[in-house]
């Protein structure tokens, strides 16, 4: 049996960017919304909410969860156990049914994460996950040729370290806890927190200093 | 809470059955060799939220590790690259002693 | 075989596109009433999946991520009869004509 079960051969989109007929799903969502408001299924408020909701999450979150780990000892261990209750030591409110882990980088192990089946990602504490991630070569890749896709973001890992992919199937979703890069010691957990970019946070990326020296 | 079936350590084949409808065990980890990593909890089962059923009885959840290797033939990378995935209960089973 | 949703380790995958679009206002809209819905138990996460999971394969590869989205939500609001479809094609073209 192949372990390939589709083939993308050919298939020139990504099924994540509006398509040609984009008006017309637009034109039906807001139908959609018309209605259900028309029979007090939702509210105006509900939807207004629930679009504020996401809007007040960024990947600064994580990077703010991921400085204070670094400098930190007792929160770090208290992220990696149990990062909700993490989370919100530093007001950030993941709370919902799905449970979230984080996963932490060391000289031995890389992480990455993934969602092949659909485009699972930390909402909650992260946001709207970007475009690449939820693209069909992402998801296909990044389980059986995870160090192509990691170089495809200029990652390049050594043999020397242990790729660990994370397909988020479940109820579970993940995030990156990256090693702190040498030379940051004197800086502050702010400073340190803008180091830390969306890409570090799912994996294809790691915290460069240089890239602030630089700016 | 529910007691599972497997524990940490546990070397578990997962199920290569094609079943139909809604699940989320992807087919290239059906009938591959893993090892438990964790137990994640109890979690209502997506097979059956999926058509509006209740989701009960609730299911272990398990992350599940795997050797790339024994997931892709083609493998290019290092021997000790992993793969991580979080799989409900049903969906595995203990694996034969000469398969590990 | 599984369903075109089950990606991990497809054939004939190419190069990663990294460019962003700019979130519309549409897909913000899309996000919320989804996840609204879901909020006020009327429908869950997993009936989404498996509602898009049986769109038509090419339609799937068409589509864009929040038009599965919005095609989702619209068969859950159908098939449990909170919204029908005739009312949704009236409402959809009310609209287009106001726009235009």
């Amino acid at each position: 049996m192949s372990e390939a079960h589709h083939d993308l051969e050919g298939h020139d989109h990504e099924g994540v960017k509006p398509s040609a007929e984009a008006g017309r799903h637009a034109a039906r969502i807001r139908a959609i919304e018309v209605l259900l408001v028309e029979k007090g299924v939702l509210t105006e408020e509900d939807v207004r909410r629930q679009i504020e909701y996401m809007e007040a999450r960024s990947p600064a979150n994580g990077a703010k969860l991921v400085a204070r780990a670094w400098v930190d000892p007792g929160f770090k261990a208290r992220l990696l156990s149990d990062t909700k209750a993490a989370a919100l030591e530093l007001g950030i409110d993941a709370s919902g049914p799905v449970e979230f882990v984080t996963v932490e980088n060391t000289p031995e192990v890389h992480n990455l994460i993934v969602c092949t089946l659909c485009s699972c990602y930390p909402r909650a504490i992260l946001g709207r996950p970007p475009d690449w991630y939820k693209s069909f070569n992402y998801r296909s890749r990044a389980v059986n040729e995870p160090r192509a896709a990691m170089r495809e973001f200029g990652l390049e890992m050594g043999d020397d370290v242990e790729v660990a992919v994370h397909d988020s199937s479940a109820d579970v979703r993940y995030l990156v806890l990256p090693m702190r890069p040498p030379g940051t010691e004197g800086m502050s957990e702010e400073e340190l927190a803008g180091l830390v970019t969306r890409d570090c946070l799912i994996g294809v990326s790691v915290p460069r200093f240089e890239a602030v020296r630089t700016g | 809470m529910t007691p599972t079936r497997f524990e940490p350590g546990d070397h578990v084949r997962v199920r290569p059955d094609e079943k139909p409808g809604h699940v989320r065990t992807p087919g290239y980890v059906r009938g591959k060799n893993g090892r438990i990593e964790r137990i994640l909890g109890t979690f209502k089962n997506p097979e059956s939220l999926a058509y509006g059923g209740s989701g009960l009885p609730e299911s272990p959840l398990y992350k599940v590790g795997f050797r790339q290797t024994d997931l892709w033939h083609e493998y290019t990378g290092p021997p000790n690259d992993t793969l991580y995935i979080d799989l409900y209960e049903h969906w595995l089973e203990p694996a034969r002693k000469e398969t590990v | 075989m599984t369903g075109v949703h089950d990606l991990g380790g497809s054939s004939g995958a190419g190069p990663i596109d990294k460019s962003q679009h700019e979130t519309e206002d549409w897909e913000r809209l899309a996000d919320a009433v989804t996840v609204a819905l879901d909020k006020k138990g009327l429908k869950t996460t997993d009936e989404h999946r498996r509602a898009i999971e049986s769109l038509d394969p090419e339609r799937y590869k068409k589509l864009g991520y929040y038009e599965r989205w919005i095609a989702a939500t619209e068969l859950l609001l159908v098939e449990k009869g909170i919204l029908t479809r005739e009312e949704i094609d009236e409402k959809a073209a009310e609209l287009e004509e106001n726009w235009r």
